[in-house]
């Protein structure tokens, strides 16, 4: 099992600052330090808790303080892969909205796209400005040795999770000041900035001048509100809802106290069911009717565009190396995890044969929720899940249960190994590019590999060395 | 700024004012009761109060059985009322929950805790004769600390100017109610009028006010009607007469910005509230009625909020607490 810390009783280089650190602080000292970062987390953050209702403690996630590290080149390899694997997404959702080409060459079956409960048919033959579907793209990675890293999953509809990305290193930054003195740490500030230059690049074709840019949210009664509100605060732009906007003549406008405000390019944070209820789900008491004809119409671009989610569902999810090669002309950077798919029969009898050693997944589950983790289950579990298999075998995706890389956190009894995963959110705009940093989600149980937080899953601040840093 | 923040800010503030003018009048129909009655007289104070809180239509049961025993109960702890403590406390602090990001974390530290202990309040350690006093002693210093919160740490932007527009349509509204419990409380014999127990109603009504000792200090006479009614209509000194709240009117709306047509007409029906008030004089109205002289008044200040909400796009009019918050 590779640890990103140690290598055997060697600590790796980029590592070096946290054994130093740690020694020079004490267990103990950062001990009481995490209650003061708990205290701190409610005072920026207070809304984390009070959006959880009644300020309940519990629905903050937990945070630890070792920080997550990558050096100069792992991280320039972690980026062009992901870089390469948004440009690919987007190329696919634009050829498969459009002349189908990839489906014509035979590299992707039909069936995976209009019996995707994702198409959105009313999107077919709307192009966007500069042909971008999936605007912000969370690669979920894990990595498995010092040179193996692999993309567990692709997240192109409305990932959430950087605003604790940039939370967490506020935190961090606040409590240890001198860590990032040095300047070896690359910052994360510009995130709201980078994401607010794609949105302006995409003004549709109606727009003349600046466009106005909105984040729509569901409401403050939605669990990742906190992370709506702080976003349009880092981007300086109005968060609407639903009923403050109305269409006229395919164009949005927000009702304001000076009367109707054009929106030119709107970051929706709402599934694309809420979207618009008279393009999708005419009982929606959510949404803004008329707004998808005004995209088709070039008078408001929609950030992610409808039917992005089509690319990222856990079937589509193995053939986006064959997407890579075929728009590309790449090889992929960073690789798949193998994956077979019970509904093929071939795969199918594998891993009917293997259960035990395989984690199998519903193909449109998330949260971690309502999968088999073979070495970890028992016979009884296994059979039972077989069933379900047997019932629906379009419905799973069965993958080797690998050996996710460690890295240290804090506990009563010092630093301990655990599990984590990495998320970075990829921009897509004038160009492709993302910040030095991504959302590191951590297993605090001891041996679990689950990293949701709805299953004890935390967040660590992640950091990218600068290249001298590395070298050092 | 959206109009959807323009109006949780207005209800915010309208319903924080309202909660602790609620309590006032419940102060004065708790102090008119214990005051002496003739033999078999019939007591009023408690339908007046009634009346005088707008609750009319949410009182369950006949007002003559308006008493000691229903009305408080109707106003602090009535759900099915929209303006009782309770529904008002939670009310402010939905709107305020939905425009988290628009007030500073005291002010909502403040509102949240205010709804969190009166949720958990019963009636029975609650509306007994001592704890009364004191509950509503307590629910006027929650107003208090919201409004001294909001004085000290919300930036003077648009916002804040909804916040003044909300505090001061719903003060007027309330005081013009306070001053018309005179008309409703009967006395049990019109000979009775100008005397005693007159004199003391008045004084309650100033209490109501929080005017007592404003009146004293400002008139140097003993109370009569004429000088309640220039205290609490005419004087511009009083923080809570008619004229002091539709002057905050008036400057909220020039803070918020006069932009378009229909924000400069209700611009202007507002002015010419303030200067009928201004020229106004206390026997004009004493002439006219007093009760009918209000029930205009509190018609024109409806009206007017209506026509802002119209202007502003927000609900200037009352809704329930539940609908505000869509």
């Amino acid at each position: 099992m590779f640890d990103e810390m140690y290598d055997g009783a060697k600590t790796r280089r980029e590592y070096k600052i946290i054994e130093e650190w740690v020694a020079r602080q004490g267990i103990e000292a950062l001990l009481t330090k995490r209650d003061e970062a708990e205290s701190l987390f409610r005072r920026i953050g207070i809304t984390f808790a009070v959006y959880g209702e009644g300020g309940d403690p519990d629905r903050l996630i937990p945070f630890d303080m070792v920080p997550r590290i990558f050096g100069a080149s792992e991280w320039e390899r972690i980026e062009r892969g992901s870089i390469q694997r948004a440009d690919a997404l987007n190329a696919f959702l634009r050829d498969i909205y459009s002349d189908r080409e990839i489906i014509k060459a035979g590299k992707v079956p039909e069936a995976m796209i209009t019996g995707n409960e994702a198409y959105e048919p009313v999107v077919a033959g709307y192009c966007p400005p500069l042909g971008i579907y999936s605007h912000v793209v969370g690669v979920d990675l894990v990595r498995v040795s010092a040179d193996e890293i692999y993309v567990l999953e692709d997240n192109c509809r409305t990932p959430s999770g950087i605003s604790y990305v940039l939370q967490n290193r506020e935190v961090m930054s606040r409590m240890f000041p001198e860590l990032f003195q040095s300047n070896m740490i690359r910052p994360v500030d510009g995130y709201g900035d980078m994401l607010a230059e794609a949105m302006q690049a995409v003004a549709p074709p109606m727009c003349e001048g600046e466009p106005t840019l909105a984040l729509l949210t569901p409401g403050h009664y939605n669990s990742a509100y906190f992370e709506h509100s702080f976003l349009a605060d880092q981007m300086g732009i109005e968060l609407v809802e639903g009923g403050d906007l109305f269409v006229k003549d395919n164009r949005v406008y927000m009702r304001t106290t000076q009367g109707p405000e054009r929106v030119d390019v709107l970051y929706r944070r709402i599934d694309d069911a809420f979207l618009d209820p008279r393009a999708f789900r005419p009982d929606s008491m959510l949404g803004v009717p008329g707004i998808i004809d005004a995209m088709k119409a070039g008078g408001v671009t929609i950030v992610n565009a409808p039917g992005a989610g089509v690319a990222d569902d856990k079937a589509i999810y193995t053939y986006v190396p064959d997407m890579i090669r075929f728009y590309l002309g790449e090889e992929p950077i960073l690789p798949n995890v193998p994956t077979w798919r019970c509904a093929d029969d071939e795969d199918y009898k594998y891993v009917m044969a293997h259960l035990p050693e395989l984690v199998v997944k519903e193909v449109h589950g998330s949260g971690g929720y309502g999968m088999l983790i073979g070495p970890a289950a028992t016979q009884e579990e296994i059979a039972t899940y077989a069933k379900r298999i047997e019932a629906d075998p379009d419905g799973f995706i069965a993958q080797p249960t690998l050996a996710l890389s460690t890295a240290p956190v804090l506990t009563e009894h010092g630093l301990a190994p655990r599990h984590v995963d990495l998320r970075p959110f990829v921009i897509s705009g004038k160009t492709t590019r993302l910040i030095p940093s991504g959302l590191t989600r951590v297993a605090l149980r001891e041996g679990s590999l689950v990293v949701n937080s709805s299953q004890g899953g935390g967040v660590k601040d992640t950091w990218v060395l600068n290249a001298e840093a590395s070298d050092a | 700024m959206l109009s959807r923040t323009a109006n949780g800010l207005f209800w915010m503030s309208r319903y924080v004012e309202r909660m602790e003018n609620v309590a006032r009048l419940l102060d004065a129909g708790h102090r008119m009761e214990n005051l002496p009655q003739l033999q078999g007289a019939k007591s009023t104070e408690w339908r007046s109060i009634v009346i005088a809180s707008g609750c009319r239509t949410t009182f369950p049961q006949p007002l003559e059985q308006a008493s000691r025993n229903t009305v408080p109960h109707h106003l602090v702890f009535d759900d099915a009322n929209p303006s009782s403590i309770r529904q008002c406390a939670r009310a402010a602090r939905e709107n305020a929950r939905a425009m988290r990001t628009a007030l500073t974390s005291e002010v909502w530290d403040t509102l949240n805790q205010s709804w969190a202990d009166l949720r958990h309040r019963r009636p029975e350690d609650t509306l007994g004769g001592r704890e009364l006093t004191e509950f509503l002693d307590w629910v006027k210093s929650r107003g208090a600390l919201v409004r001294g919160h909001i004085d000290a740490t919300i930036l003077r932007d648009e916002g804040y100017a909804f916040i003044e527009l909300g505090k001061w349509i719903e003060r007027a509204d309330a005081t013009a109610r306070i001053l018309d419990v005179k008309y409703h409380v009967l006395l049990p014999k019109s000979s009775d009028v100008g005397g005693g127990l007159d004199y003391l109603q008045w004084l309650q009504v100033l209490r109501a006010a929080n005017s007592a000792t404003a009146y004293r200090h400002l008139y140097r006479r003993t109370i009569d009607p004429e000088g309640v009614v220039d205290l609490l209509v005419l004087n511009a000194r009083s923080p809570r007469s008619l004229v002091t709240g539709v002057q905050g009117i008036c400057a909220a709306l020039v803070a918020i910005g006069v932009h378009t047509g229909a924000q400069r007409a209700t611009h202007a029906r507002a002015v010419a509230l303030r200067e009928d008030l201004r020229s106004t004089g206390v026997d004009a109205i004493i002439m006219a009625g007093l009760h009918e002289w209000l029930t205009g008044f509190i018609s024109e200040i409806n009206a007017l909020a209506t026509e802002l909400g119209a202007a502003y796009g927000f609900d200037g009019h009352e809704v329930t607490p539940g609908e505000s918050l869509q």
